[in-house]
């Protein structure tokens, strides 16, 4: 690399933005976990990683393609996570926010190395039809499944938003997560919110866990990644914030690309990582205006 | 802002006392340690390395975790810096017993440099910059052109042999307790508990919590690399996954919250459990680490004091009763 060429630039800072909107799907519900239950869920990214797995075996069991496999991967995260926020999480929530903690990074483990039993360490990835075509926009060429994965992003987003902020659920869950005590109060089945909240981000994890397996290849031990990256898009995006989330996502993408274009490739992690640890101490809210829409 | 753990652990017996009594146990323990290699084979011998360096390590991160309240995900950041000084210094021809200082000294600088950014977050926040911290510290490693990428860096001091790692693990366990013992007996402890239990009130009562913090994670993070170096020596060589690997945070921490956090005796009891279980599943090693995560839950959900803790709480109600 000479010199800074505009169409490469141009090249990386739109695919890093329709990346970071596509990864952005694997992050809402980390935050709406955080933000109801106050709970670090350090098993997230091995949840991203199951719903990765989950359409690499529906594909080469049953042919099923990975883009059709999404309602199915998400039906199977949230089947799985339910029973664990029901029967594992939940009793420890009276030890404190730090029993729920550990306990998740004990999950995590234990996922972690059930892959590497079962599936093997071998690193993965998901094809389509449409995996190496590329879309031409001008001199600019944008891998096609990053569009696509954007699109359906940005669709489930919008829909997780509605869903919150236009729902009686979505009024339970903003009233458990405002003042968990007066909800209750006022008749909300705050624990029946915080399983659902739970279960809803184990689907959305693993749907966007597909996504990003689309885009790269995966294995066993992805999941910390995978979990810091989330971290990063929602405090870039502001707590419980869930349009404010993808807005991160995007935002996280194009700093990754262009650290991954001034640096090496090595660094995309890397840059986003120093950035997470540099916003936790100056603005662990968030840098963009939180309007309280959770 | 009270969290559970340490709820939990104040209900102990709270200030921890440290008399002469546990410093002659010390030693007489120590002295029988000593002992070991003279009647045990090679294999006894790295078992006992095994247990004096995970021991080290959870008795080492709960002066910041049990004690000070600052649980820490990010213990390999510092276990590799201890692994890749020694590494780098012996190779620069510094002798061995220098290099350990001196990974020691980095890691208290390392501690320096990012406590501004870590002492904003509190509790859930910290744990989690914590994690970000080591998992960018390995990365770095992999892809700056200076430690030898993933391929690592061979160690060109010849290999100890087996008994020699073992007392040398055994100088540094006995040099991590009695550190314990001595800052138990300090009012350095009393600072670390009242930050732990509520860090505003204890700045309103006059504690200087950064500074507090400060030490206490520092201290904890310069003998974890201390035990770092050690391992750079059992290995010969030196890579990124192996030294600032998740693994070593995952061991320290399941060994520190199995035995009990914030007890002395604890991190000792977890070591020898999660050893001797590694063992007894030594040809499943996914195995192994998928039940070291099934007795982590059974035990935060169950016995949130540890092994170590439960048994403390069960002697002094009989005591009360009786």
């Amino acid at each position: 690399m000479n010199s800074i060429d505009p169409v490469g630039l141009a090249n990386t800072v739109l695919g890093g933005a329709l990346l970071g909107g596509l990864i952005a799907l694997s992050a809402v519900g980390l935050s709406l976990v955080l933000g109801v239950m106050k709970l670090v869920n350090l098993m997230h990214g091995q949840i991203v990683v199951l719903g990765a797995y989950a359409a690499f075996y529906l594909a080469a069991f049953w042919g099923i393609s990975p883009l059709l496999a999404l309602p199915i991967v998400f039906v199977l995260g949230f089947a799985f996570t339910a029973p664990v926020q029901h029967f594992i999480l939940a009793p420890v929530a009276k030890h404190g926010e730090e029993a729920g903690l550990l306990t998740t990074f004990a999950l995590a483990i234990i996922l972690e190395n059930l892959f590497i039993r079962f599936f093997s360490g071998d690193s993965r990835s998901l094809d389509t039809a449409f995996s190496r075509e590329t879309l031409a926009i001008g001199p600019i060429n944008l891998p096609t499944i990053y569009l696509i994965g954007f699109a359906i992003s940005l669709t489930v987003c919008l829909a997780v938003w509605m869903l919150v902020t236009r729902t009686s659920f979505g009024r339970s869950l903003r009233a458990s997560s405002e003042d968990p005590i007066s909800a209750a109060i006022v008749g909300i089945h705050v624990s029946r919110v915080r399983w659902g909240t739970f279960a809803l981000n184990g689907g959305l994890a693993s749907m966007g866990g597909v996504l990003i397996a689309l885009c790269f290849s995966f294995t066993p031990s992805s999941g910390s990644e995978y979990l810091l990256t989330a971290f990063a898009i929602i405090v870039l995006g502001g707590l419980g914030n869930i349009m404010g989330t993808f807005v991160g996502g995007i935002a996280l993408g194009v700093i990754q690309s262009l650290g991954a274009y001034f640096f090496g490739d090595g660094y995309r992690t890397f840059v986003g990582l120093v950035m997470l640890i540099i916003l936790l101490a100056i603005a662990p809210n968030g840098i963009l205006k939180r309007r309280r829409s959770l | 802002m009270k969290n559970g753990i340490s709820i939990l652990l104040s209900r102990i017996a709270t200030p921890t006392r440290v008399g002469p009594r546990d410093f002659i146990i010390v030693a007489v323990l120590a002295a029988v340690a000593f002992a070991v290699p003279y009647f045990a084979g090679t294999y006894q011998q790295e078992v006992g390395f095994r247990i004096l360096q995970l021991g080290a390590l959870a008795a080492a991160w709960n002066i910041a975790a049990g004690y000070t309240g600052l649980v820490s995900l990010g213990s390999a950041a510092f276990f590799g810096i201890g692994v890749y000084t020694m590494a780098i210094a012996s190779n620069a021809g510094l002798p061995i017993a220098l290099c350990v200082v001196l990974a020691a000294l980095v890691a208290g600088l390392f501690a320096l440099i990012v406590s501004p950014a870590l002492f904003r977050l509190r509790g859930l926040y910290f744990t989690v910059g914590t994690l970000a911290l080591a998992e960018a510290m390995r990365i770095f490693v992999v892809n700056s052109p200076w430690f030898g990428g993933q391929a690592g860096i061979y160690l060109t001091a010849r290999a100890p042999k087996a008994y020699d790692l073992y007392w040398i693990a055994l100088l540094i366990a006995v040099f991590v307790v009695v550190c314990v013992l001595l800052l138990l007996r300090s009012r350095w402890s009393y600072r670390m508990q009242a930050v732990r239990d509520d860090e505003d009130v204890a700045s309103q009562l006059g504690v200087r919590t950064y500074r507090t913090k400060l030490w206490a994670f520092g201290l904890s993070g310069a003998l974890i690399a201390i035990v770092g170096s050690i391992q750079a020596l059992n290995q010969g060589i030196v890579q990124p996954n192996g030294g600032f690997g998740m693994s070593w945070t995952i061991d320290i921490v399941s060994v520190a919250i199995i035995g009990g956090m914030g007890t002395k005796v604890g991190p000792w009891v977890g070591a020898v459990f999660i050893v001797l279980l590694g063992e007894f599943l030594i040809q499943f090693p996914e195995i192994h680490l998928a039940v070291v995560g099934v007795v982590l839950v059974l035990v935060i959900r169950f016995m949130p004091n540890g092994i170590w803790g439960t048994l403390t709480l069960a002697l002094q109600k009989n005591r009360n009763f009786s």
